[in-house]
């Protein structure tokens, strides 16, 4: 039987060369883990754009900086909807620049083909991480991405997945008043009918929460947006 | 002594089929079910476990006669701990892609019940060499499980095989489907429970 001491001591040792081995390893891989998610981010960026990553071709980190670099202006904007000049989007600190936030468009030929926002906000298990895209005319969803969440696989998670993606595209986040109400994804799934079908998406079965929760966090996030956006939408309608 | 000694072989290969921690002894089954839907996700799952169990079976065999049998647990757990947090950051450096597909089921393997078990069962009584092979072969007898639901979750749920199409379309065009089943949980129950029947009669194992 081995001493007190001995054990204290011996603990003590094996915390240090493990604590000392998993530093290293974590302060030797920072680089490199750090710009993946980068390159994840952008990625996210680029495919709410409408870019594809093709099976045959997937994009390396090198790929995604070319194409991003090529295609994509990242800019801030402030809470009345003004665009904030030499401020890279990288650079915002959300603890002092809570009033400022990041778009990015795609530019193709000096033509703008879309805009696209991040959003985020609870699920139900934790937090999710997207981004929400916007065609030139300020009004009509592009596409929504999430390149963050702990969802549950199969339920909430399916918000990954193209059947749902899909389903935003073409629809309206405002009325024909042109007051924001967002896009809501409807338990049970639409009434074809329904005269609200241009602000409705089919939710998920099983994802009630889940889909609350994106309904609500989309639409506060549009609304920090929406200074611009109806700047956007105002100038197009004259 | 010889490399390869009868014993030694032994703790190698006995895992593999007659003594397989998961078909035979049930173990570490959770991550079997989990990261099955495709090849690429289970066979580097698979390695991540092989190293892990290899490396940690070594480490505390080499310090099996200093280690206090008071803690043994914790300090089983802490060498684990960190070959698993170690994998991870590999994995989020060089395969970025796969970790976030693999997500938590690697912080995970810190929990799988046949690591923990080789450490104690088998590492704290046994020599480094030995419980290396002992590490390696486990570690090789729950992947070859691992894959063997993977290969046929993969082909049934998605009619691919290691992201290669191999059902032609034109079964697709009269009037074949994939199996929506074998994507979900239960698919994977069901393979396993397969396997575990088979490899039985295989091995000739009766139930005492």
């Amino acid at each position: 039987m081995h001493s007190n001491n001995y054990t204290l001591m011996f603990t003590a040792i094996l915390t240090i060369v493990l604590g000392f081995f998993v530093s290293t390893a974590d302060s030797s891989l920072k680089e490199m883990r750090e710009k993946n998610i980068e390159a994840d981010i952008r990625k996210n960026i680029l495919s709410s754009l409408g870019f594809e990553e093709l099976e045959q071709e997937p994009w390396t980190n090198e790929k995604v900086d070319k194409m991003f670099s090529q295609s994509i202006v990242g800019f801030v904007i402030d809470s009345a909807g003004n665009v904030i000049e030499d401020k890279d989007p990288r650079n915002i600190d959300p603890e002092i620049d809570y009033n400022q936030f990041p778009i990015y468009k795609r530019v193709e030929d000096g033509i703008i083909e879309g805009y696209s926002i991040p959003i985020s906000g609870k699920g139900l298990w934790g937090t999710m991480y997207g981004y929400f895209s916007i065609e030139p005319d300020g009004a009509t969803a592009k596409g929504i991405t999430f390149y963050s969440h702990i969802e549950t696989p199969g339920l909430g998670a399916e918000v990954d997945k193209p059947w749902f993606q899909n389903n935003y595209p073409g629809k309206k986040f405002v009325d024909p008043a042109g007051n924001l109400i967002g896009i809501q994804a409807i338990k049970g799934g639409v009434d074809k009918t329904s005269p609200d079908l241009y602000h409705q998406v089919d939710g998920i079965s099983g994802a009630t929460m889940t889909t609350k929760g994106l309904n609500s966090f989309l639409l506060k996030d549009l609304k920090n947006y929406d200074p611009y956006l109806s700047k956007i939408r105002n100038s197009r309608s004259i | 002594m010889a490399l390869l000694n009868k014993k030694s072989k032994k703790a190698f290969s006995d895992p593999l089929m007659s003594n397989n921690p998961i078909s035979l002894q049930v173990l570490g089954i959770c991550s079997a079910l989990a990261v099955t839907v495709k090849m690429d996700t289970a066979v580097v799952m698979s390695l991540a476990v092989i190293f892990v169990l290899a490396v940690s079976n070594t480490v505390i065999a080499i310090l099996r006669k200093m280690i206090p049998g008071k803690v043994r647990i914790i300090v089983q757990l802490s060498v684990i701990a960190s070959m698993v947090v170690f994998i991870d950051l590999v994995l989020k450096a060089y395969f970025y892609d796969m970790s976030k597909q693999l997500s938590v089921f690697v912080g995970l393997i810190i929990t799988n019940c046949i690591i923990m078990g080789r450490a104690e069962a088998f590492a704290m009584q046994n020599g480094p060499w030995r419980s290396l092979l002992d590490g390696i072969g486990n570690g090789i007898g729950y992947g070859g499980i691992l894959i063997g639901v993977a290969f046929f979750r993969e082909l049934l749920g998605s009619g691919t095989f290691y992201g290669y199409q191999v059902i032609p379309d034109s079964f697709y065009a009269a009037g074949y489907e994939n199996m929506g089943l074998m994507v979900l949980s239960p698919g994977a129950f069901i393979i396993l429970g397969l396997i575990v029947w088979a490899q039985r009669l295989i091995a000739n194992i009766e139930e005492e």
